[in-house]
């Protein structure tokens, strides 16, 4: 039943449909208000349930069914996202400046940058711009932490 | 403020040594990111917004307006000398553009470009400065029933966006729409979908969503595809020179497709890309040796050039004239004026004709810019593309955690950007469509809203729809943009 990709994504949408609505039905209503806070989402989960059925009976194309990723690139990906989590983690603890240059250093490194000298430096002076441009020119302060500017 | 008195003064603003560096910034920039295979002018607008931040909005306005078109002559670049067009509009340019490079005419097919956009967005502007105050003051009159109506023939363009499914390009349209209900109701005061989470009270930033949607998620593509393919660039570009032939062939389809290109560009949902096509056909279509296109043929790369910088300027007039964004780019466009403070509709051209007449006379510098220094200096942007893509990508990707993280100060949304990343990304993988879910995300808060209006004003009946013969008309030409592609689709098929 499950076979095309279309069919699975629409099982899928069918479930967010569902909790979308279960979530939109327990909003409370108020009296004296022609139409509630809970109207227009109750009409999004109909819809999406609605199409995602046209879209289970709907024909897939051959390339469409095809998700072709190679397990090196899956893993740098997952990487890169890592990296991203942990930047959003310490980023107001460490600073800008700090995460930013490991931030870009490594990840230029994950993605196969192999000029070590040369990644550092724009590590370093990338991220130095945009603070100083940022605080400086723009008066928006960007995270200090633990550097003494 | 007269038309004409309107247009000196955003002259005045556009030729300030403030707006002249900025037009000039907007376009290199936008040049270069519209170059990068995968990276649009979504994108390129996106990233620019946390540049502009502490900028007077009509600066920040006529910047953007220059990273649009700037991006769409970048994408033109890329299309002509890798044969990657850098964003969907320019995809027809490199028919005829990319076989001309390949007989060593890059220079020449580039010379082209640059000149027939010129024509386009010049033409287009010029249309515009007479259409969008014309429109602006029907639409003055325009009440939250009319305005309900307006928005959802913006949405029903969801229709047209589509270049794949149409159910498809719907789903991710009804799920955009989902994520604008996040957050607390502005009528009730209920908090809706935040599940206890304060982050979510505000609703999610569109700035999030634009950045993830597109350029995290375009990011993921460049990290699986980018170390495949090797780039060749054409690193002798030859002579930039047109002759007088050239120029006499370029005469018809200039013309023809300034006009056409503006006014595809208007409709909603229709933009650059489906006018450059359209552009394209109409010429092969009228030419004598129709066979010569897809061959390095001048009308070929002409027209669509024309067509879809003209249609770039159509697309404001609906935008600043209206408040209604017709397609994705100019979705994000409103979203940036909203978060620089400014409501864009009918009143901004009474309001502040500074800002309305500054971005369109900024546009005319712009156009010139990217014929007088974009063209010469194509060569070594061009040798921008050889940063190796690995440094590229992270900077890119620093780039957007910066802009989230400066517009609310709080890391929850980096997360978020990570979410809507994947989320696009894997939209992609299953060829979903993401400029619905942008416009509809953009839209859906606005429609919600003028729709509760006016049911509060009838009381609850829906006669007040009826009652306007400007909204009924509209919902007409809902249902028809919706019923019209579904029935060509299906005779296609």
């Amino acid at each position: 039943m499950l076979k095309t990709l279309n069919r699975k994504i629409a099982v899928l949408l069918w479930c967010i449909a569902i909790l979308y609505l279960f979530f939109a039905y327990r909003l409370p209503s108020y009296a004296y208000v022609p139409i509630d806070s809970n109207a227009l989402p109750i009409i999004l989960g109909i819809l999406l349930l609605v199409l995602s059925t046209i879209l289970f009976f709907e024909k897939g194309d051959v390339e469409n069914d095809k998700l072709n990723i190679n397990k090196t690139d899956l893993l740098k990906l997952l990487g890169v996202f890592l990296l991203i989590v942990l930047y959003a983690s310490f980023l107001e603890s460490l600073g800008f400046l700090i995460v930013s240059t490991f931030f870009i250093f490594f990840c230029s490194y994950l993605l196969g940058y192999r000029k070590h000298v040369i990644n550092a430096v724009i590590a370093i002076l990338v991220p130095l711009t945009f603070y100083l441009l940022f605080t400086s020119a723009l008066q928006i302060r960007l995270p200090q932490g633990v550097m003494p500017f | 403020m007269g038309g004409l008195e309107g247009l000196l003064s955003g002259f005045q603003v556009a030729f300030s040594v403030e707006g002249i560096i900025f037009v000039f910034i907007g376009v290199l920039a936008g040049t270069f990111i519209g170059m990068l295979p995968g990276l649009g002018p979504i994108s390129a607008i996106a990233v620019m917004i946390p540049i502009s931040y502490g900028f007077d909005p009509t600066i920040a306005l006529v910047m953007m307006a220059g990273v649009y078109y700037g991006a769409v002559f970048g994408g033109s670049t890329s299309s002509i000398l890798l044969n990657a067009p850098g964003i969907s509009g320019t995809v027809a340019t490199a028919f005829d553009g990319h076989p001309l490079a390949k007989q060593g005419k890059a220079g020449k097919a580039l010379a082209i470009a640059a000149i027939s956009s010129f024509i386009g967005g010049t033409v287009g502007i010029v249309l515009l400065m007479l259409f969008a105050p014309m429109l602006a003051s029907v639409a003055i009159a325009f009440g939250p029933p009319e305005y309900f109506a307006l928005m959802l023939v913006a949405l029903t363009a969801i229709a047209s966006l589509s270049e794949g499914s149409l159910v498809k390009a719907f789903i991710s349209g009804v799920i955009g729409f989902m994520f604008a209900t996040v957050g607390i109701d502005a009528q009730t005061g209920t908090p809706r979908f935040t599940f206890g989470m304060t982050n979510l009270l505000s609703g999610i930033e569109f700035l999030v969503i634009a950045l993830g949607l597109f350029a995290l998620a375009e990011i993921c593509f460049l990290i699986i595809n980018s170390f495949k393919e090797k780039n060749n660039i054409h690193q002798n570009i030859g002579s930039l020179k047109l002759t007088k032939s050239d120029l006499k062939e370029m005469k018809g389809p200039a013309t023809r497709q300034s006009f056409l290109g503006f006014i595809i560009g208007v409709l909603p949902g229709a933009g650059a890309t489906i006018a450059s096509f359209i552009g394209y056909i109409v010429e092969k279509k009228l030419s004598k040796r129709p066979e010569q296109f897809g061959k390095g043929s001048i009308k070929g790369l002409t027209a669509p050039e024309t067509a879809n910088n003209a249609a770039t300027s159509g697309a404001f007039v609906p935008l600043l004239s209206l408040g209604i964004p017709g397609s994705g780019t100019t979705a994000v466009l409103l979203g940036a004026l909203l978060v620089l403070g400014v409501q864009p509709g009918p009143l901004l051209f009474e309001d502040e004709p500074t800002l309305f007449w500054g971005v369109i006379a900024s546009m005319y510098i712009g156009n010139v810019f990217l014929l007088i220094l974009n063209l010469p200096l194509i060569p070594y942007i061009s040798k921008l593309l050889l940063i190796p893509r690995p440094l590229l990508i992270s900077l890119v990707i620093t780039f957007c955690m910066l802009g989230v993280y400066a517009i609310s100060f709080n890391t929850f949304d980096i997360y978020l950007l990570l979410i809507f990343g994947v989320i696009g990304f894997l939209m992609r993988l299953a060829r979903f469509p993401a400029p619905p879910f942008i416009l509809s995300f953009i839209l859906g808060g606005m429609m919600e809203q003028s729709l509760r209006q006016s049911l509060t004003i009838s009381e609850g009946g829906l006669g007040i729809f009826l009652e306007s013969p400007i909204a009924m008309a509209l919902f007409i030409v809902a249902l028809l943009s919706i019923v019209i592609p579904a029935f060509k689709k299906k005779t296609i098929t």
